[in-house]
C-alpha cells in the first residue's frame, strides 16, 4: 500500500505493467494448457486422475513439500540468526559456504549424496558406516531440506538486514526481558514477512522438485508427481501420455494455489508493519563469546555432514578418473575438465552468462513491481499467481511456452529467456516483497520536494535500504538460471545452446565424472561474483547504518 | 494492507511522467528482442538453402561425426540439430504438434515405441530408404528403418560373479541389484516385454530379482552409475554406458547373458510434412548406408547393418529381440503387473 509519497507514475503504470506482464508469463501459457486439455480430453480426466498409484503421488508430493518446509525455513532462520552476529567467528566465510548448495545442480547434489553416504561411498570406506535411507523418502526429504536451507537462509537474512530493530531488541533487554523471549516477541515477529515469503517458496519449490527424487526416492518405489510427469514424457510419446503429464502439471498448480492463496490473501496484509523512515542496521546486542563460539563449532558440524563431505566427493569426482576407484592421486585426472571446457561450451557459457545476467535483472525489476503492486487491494493476488509458474515442472513450463510462443519464438534464447522469467518471477519477487516495506515513503516524498528528479530520489533513498533484498534477490535467480538444466534442453536451437545443454547433451546425465566438473566450474564462476557482491552488500549496508552500527557498538 | 495505508491520503502530486513504467516495458521487450537477435531459428527453409532440422535422443558424440560426415559427403547440405533425452524430446514434439506442426524433417529416436507412436498421429513415416532392406526384418517396418541399437547387457561388480544367463542374477551372489524403470526408460520397458512373452522368464523373473535384493533405478545410466560406485552389485544395463564405466577404468564387468543381450533399435523416419524434401531423404539415406553405418559405429555406437564394425560385442554373444508390437499392445498390462512387483 503505498505509502504516501509513491509517485503516481508508478501507481498508474504499474498495474498496467504487471497485468502485461502476467499475461504473458503465467496466465497465457497455463490456459494454453487448459485449452490442450480441455480439447483433446474429451471430458475424460476421470480417467487419468483415477489412474492407479496416482493419489500416492499426490500424497507423497504434498506430505514431502511441508516436511521439507517445517524443516528447512527454521533451519534457514538459525543459520540467519547466528550468522548474523558480526563478533562470530568466521562470519565472512560461513556467510559464503552456507549458500554453496544453490550453486550444485539438483541432480549432481543427489549423486553426491549417494557418493557421500551410501554403500561404498566415503564413509562406508573409511569408517564401515553408511545410511541405506538414504536412497529413499527420508533421503529425499533430507537433501531436499539440504538444499532448500540456503534459500531460506538467503530469504530470512534479507529480511534481516532490512527489517530488524535493534534499539527494540536492546530496549527490551535492558527492560530485563530474556534473550529468548526477545527472539519471540522482536526479532522473529519482525521477521514473519520474510519468513512467509521463505516458506512459500520452499514449499512450492519442493512441490515442483524433480531431480532429488528421481535420484534418491527411486530405488525405494518413492515416486512423486513430477516423476509421474517425467515417465509420462519418456514413455511411449502418445496423446494419452502427453495429456497425463499436462493434468498432472495442472494438479500441481492446483495444489499450489489452494495452499498458497489463502495465506496470500489472509495474511500477508497482516504481517507488514508500518515502519520508521529511520530505519536502522543490523548491528545486534554482542552476545557472550562462548556462546558464539559454541554457535561456530554447531554451524561448523552442519557445514561438514551436509555439505562439505558431499561436495567433497563431487570435486575428487571431478577429478578421479572412473566411478568406483579410489579417489587417491594415482587416480586423478584432469579429464573430465577437458571434456567440459572445449571451444562449444566456453562458447555457451556466454551464452548463458549473458542469458542468467539478462534473466536476473529482468527479474529483479519483475519482481519490484510485483511487490510494488501488490500493497494495493487490486494486486494482492498477482503473489500468489506468479508463484504458479515456479510449481509447474521445468518441461511442462516449457511446453507452455512452446504451445503458447513456438510459432514465432521456437529454438530462440528469447524463449530461454521468457521460460527463465516465468519460473523464476517468485524467486525474485518474494524476497524484495518482504523487505519492501524498509522502504521510507517520508523520505522520498522529502528527497522529491526538495528537488531531486524521480530516479535520483528512488537512487538514494529507496534503493539503499532495499539492497540487500534486490541483490539478494538478483543473486539467487543468477545462479538458478546459470545451471538450468531441463527448460533450456526443451527449448534451445541452432545458436541457443546453453551451457547444460552443450555439456549434458555430450555426455548423458549418467556420466559423472563430467557433470562433477561441470559443477565444480560452476562453482567457482558463480562463488568468485557471490563473494564480491556480498562484499558489496556489506559496503552498502554499512555505508547505511553507519551511525546506528557505531552506536551499537558504542552500546 | 490495512496497517499501513489507514488514514493515508490517496495520493500524490507527483504525478507528471507516466511514462516510467512504459520505459521499463520498454526495457523488457528490448532486452527480449536483443536476445532473440542472434538465433537463427529452427525452421528448415525447404530445400533452397539445403538445411534440414534433425530431432534426435542419440547423444552428442555419436550424432556429431554422423552429421559431420553427412554435411562433408553431401556438400551445400546443412544439418540442424536438436538433441535432448527422450521425455524432453517428446515433449519438444508434442508441443510442436500443438503450436504449427512438427519443426523437423528427421526425427531419431532411441526406441520404435515412442517412434510408432509419431507414426500413429501421423506425424512421421511412409518412406524408408531404399538402401533399407539391408537392415534386418526386426529392425525396420513401413515407416522407419534402424539407425543403431543398444544392447541391454548384465554389468557386476569384478568381485560378484558373472551371470551366464539372465535368471543367474536370481541367484547367489549377489547382495544388491538394480533393474532400470520400465515406466521411464524405453529400453528398460522393452527388456520387460521381452521376458514378460518369455515362458521361461514373465513378470515373475522381477519378483525372483527382487527377492534376490534388486531395487529399481531411473535410467539404465543409473544403473550403472551405481554399479561402478559399488552401491549394487550389478544389474541390467545397455552395453554402451556398461563399456564407458569399464573403459574409465571403473571395477565392472560387462556380460551378454543366454539366451541374449536385448536388442533395443533406434529408429529415424521422415516427416510426413517433409515427404518432398530431399535432403531429409539424403540425410536418412545416408545414416544407414555401409558409409553413415561405419561412422556411427566408430563413434561408439552399434551399428544395425549387418557386417559393419562398431562398439565391442563379445565373440558369438546371444542378442534376442523383444516384439515391438505386442508390448505396444500390452503396454499398460504388463506395466501394471510388473509395478505390483517394484511399485512405482
Amino acid at each position: 500500500m503505498p505509502a504516501r509519497g509513491t509517485p503516481t507514475v508508478v501507481r498508474a503504470g504499474v498495474p498496467v505493467a504487471v497485468a502485461l506482464l502476467l499475461a504473458v508469463l503465467v496466465a497465457l501459457p497455463l490456459l494454453r494448457l487448459v485449452q490442450v486439455l480441455w480439447q483433446e480430453s474429451d471430458g475424460d480426466l476421470a480417467g487419468i486422475l483415477g489412474s492407479p498409484g496416482l493419489s500416492t503421488a499426490v500424497r507423497h508430493t504434498v506430505v514431502l513439500a511441508v516436511a521439507v518446509t517445517v524443516t528447512a525455513v527454521p533451519i534457514g532462520i538459525t543459520l540467519a540468526l547466528v550468522l548474523r552476529r558480526p563478533d562470530l567467528p568466521g562470519r565472512a566465510f560461513w556467510r559464503v559456504a552456507v549458500l554453496l548448495p544453490v550453486v550444485v545442480p539438483d541432480f549432481v547434489l543427489g549423486y553426491s549424496w549417494t557418493q557421500a553416504y551410501a554403500r561404498a561411498g566415503f564413509t562406508d570406506t573409511l569408517l564401515g558406516l553408511h545410511w541405506d535411507g538414504l536412497l529413499g523418502p527420508v533421503g529425499v526429504w533430507l537433501v531436499l531440506v539440504v538444499n532448500a536451507a540456503p534459500l531460506a537462509y538467503l530469504v530470512v537474512a534479507v529480511g534481516l538486514a532490512a527489517r530488524s530493530e535493534p534499539d527494540l531488541e536492546r530496549a527490551a533487554r535492558a527492560s530485563g526481558a530474556g534473550s529468548f523471549t526477545v527472539l519471540f516477541t522482536i526479532t522473529l515477529r519482525l521477521l514473519l514477512p520474510a519468513v512467509a515469503a521463505a516458506s512459500v517458496l520452499v514449499f512450492v519449490l519442493t512441490l515442483g522438485t524433480f531431480a532429488i527424487p528421481q535420484v534418491l526416492g527411486a530405488p525405494a518405489g518413492f515416486g512423486t508427481v513430477t516423476t509421474r510427469i517425467y515417465a509420462d514424457l519418456s514413455i511411449g510419446g502418445d496423446p494419452a501420455s502427453f495429456l497425463e503429464a499436462v493434468t498432472l502439471a495442472l494438479l500441481l498448480v492446483l495444489v499450489a494455489v489452494v495452499c498458497v492463496a489463502p495465506g496470500d490473501a489472509l495474511l500477508g496484509p497482516h504481517l507488514r508493519s508500518a515502519r520508521p523512515a529511520d530505519a536502522q542496521g543490523t548491528q545486534t546486542v554482542p552476545g557472550r563469546q562462548a556462546v558464539r563460539r559454541g554457535q561456530a563449532v554447531g554451524l561448523g558440524g552442519y557445514l561438514l555432514l551436509t555439505m562439505v563431505v558431499p561436495l567433497a566427493a563431487l570435486a575428487l569426482s571431478s577429478v578421479t578418473r572412473a566411478l568406483g576407484v579410489p579417489p587417491t592421486p594415482g587416480n586423478w585426472t584432469l579429464d573430465h575438465f577437458r571434456q567440459v571446457l572445449t571451444v562449444r561450451t566456453v562458447e555457451a557459457l556466454g551464452r548463458s552468462v549473458g542469458l542468467a545476467v539478462a534473466a536476473a535483472s529482468l527479474l529483479v525489476l519483475l519482481g519490484g513491481l510485483v511487490a510494488v503492486g501488490e500493497r494495493r487491494r487490486a494486486g494482492r493476488a498477482t503473489a500468489t499467481l506468479i508463484t504458479l509458474t515456479l510449481v509447474l515442472p521445468g518441461s511442462t513450463l516449457a511446453v507452455a511456452l512452446l504451445i503458447t510462443y513456438g510459432r514465432w519464438l521456437s529454438g530462440t534464447l528469447t524463449l530461454i529467456l521468457l521460460a527463465y522469467l516465468a519460473k523464476l518471477w517468485a524467486f525474485a519477487h518474494r524476497p524484495i516483497a518482504g523487505a519492501l516495506d524498509r522502504l521510507p515513503p517520508d523520505e522520498l516524498r522529502a528527497a522529491r520536494a526538495s528537488g531531486a528528479g524521480l530516479l535520483t530520489a528512488v537512487r538514494t533513498v529507496a534503493l539503499r535500504p532495499l539492497a540487500p533484498a534486490l541483490l539478494g534477490a538478483w543473486l539467487i535467480c543468477f545462479v538458478t538460471a546459470l545451471h538450468e538444466v531441463t527448460m533450456s534442453s526443451l527449448l534451445y536451437g541452432p545458436g541457443s545452446e546453453t551451457l547444460a545443454v552443450v555439456v549434458l547433451n555430450s555426455q548423458e546425465l549418467g556420466r559423472i565424472g563430467p557433470t562433477a566438473a561441470l559443477s565444480v566450474v560452476l562453482t567457482l564462476l558463480v562463488a568468485a561474483p557471490a563473494f564480491v557482491l556480498w562484499m558489496v552488500v556489506g559496503r552498502l549496508r554499512v555505508a547505511h547504518d553507519g551511525p546506528h552500527a557505531e552506536v551499537a557498538r558504542v552500546g | 494492507m490495512t496497517t499501513e495505508s489507514a488514514g493515508e491520503p490517496a495520493s500524490g502530486s507527483l504525478g507528471r511522467r507516466p511514462s516510467t513504467s512504459l520505459a521499463l516495458t520498454a526495457v523488457l521487450v528490448l532486452a527480449l528482442s536483443a536476445c532473440g537477435g542472434n538465433s537463427s531459428g529452427s525452421e528448415s527453409d525447404g530445400g533452397q538453402s539445403q538445411a534440414l532440422t534433425l530431432y534426435t535422443c542419440v547423444n552428442d558424440t555419436t550424432v556429431q561425426p554422423v552429421i559431420a560426415a553427412f554435411e562433408k559427403a553431401e556438400s551445400g547440405s546443412r544439418v540442424e540439430l536438436f538433441r535432448a533425452p527422450t521425455g524432453e524430446l517428446n515433449a519438444r514434439v508434442a508441443a510442436d504438434a500443438r503450436s504449427g506442426g512438427l519443426r523437423a524433417d528427421v526425427v531419431w529416436g532411441c526406441d520404435p515405441l515412442t517412434m510408432q507412436a509419431f507414426v500413429d498421429q501421423g506425424l512421421v513415416g511412409g518412406w524408408t530408404p531404399p538402401g533399407a532392406d539391408a537392415v534386418p526384418d526386426e529392425f525396420r517396418t513401413d515407416d522407419y528403418v534402424g539407425a543403431h541399437v543398444l544392447y541391454m547387457v548384465a554389468v557386476h561388480r569384478t568381485d560378484a560373479p558373472a551371470p551366464r544367463v539372465w535368471s543367474d542374477l536370481a541367484g547367489p551372489g549377489y547382495a544388491a541389484l538394480a533393474v532400470p524403470d520400465p515406466s521411464v526408460a524405453a529400453s528398460a520397458l522393452g527388456t520387460l516385454g521381452y521376458f514378460a512373452q518369455d515362458p521361461g522368464y514373465g513378470v515373475d523373473y522381477y519378483r525372483s530379482l527382487k527377492a534376490n535384493g534388486a531395487v529399481q533405478v531411473s535410467t539404465p545410466d543409473d544403473v550403472t552409475t551405481g554399479v561402478a560406485q559399488g552401491i549394487y552389485d550389478a544389474g541390467i544395463t545397455t552395453a554402451s554406458s556398461a563399456y564407458a564405466a569399464k573403459d574409465d577404468g571403473s571395477p565392472v564387468e560387462v556380460v551378454w547373458p543366454e539366451p541374449g543381450a536385448i536388442a533395443i533399435y533406434g529408429p529415424i523416419a521422415l516427416a510426413t510434412h517433409s515427404a518432398d524434401s530431399e535432403v531429409a531423404k539424403a540425410f536418412i539415406s545416408f545414416v544407414v548406408s555401409k558409409e553413415g553405418q561405419t561412422v556411427l559405429g566408430g563413434a561408439g555406437s552399434y551399428p544395425t547393418l549387418p557386417g559393419v564394425d562398431g562398439p565391442t560385442v563379445p565373440a558369438g554373444a546371444p542378442v534376442v529381440s523383444p516384439d515391438w508390437a505386442a508390448i505396444g499392445a500390452d503396454k499398460a498390462a504388463v506395466l501394471a503387473e510388473y509395478q505390483q512387483v517394484f511399485g512405482g
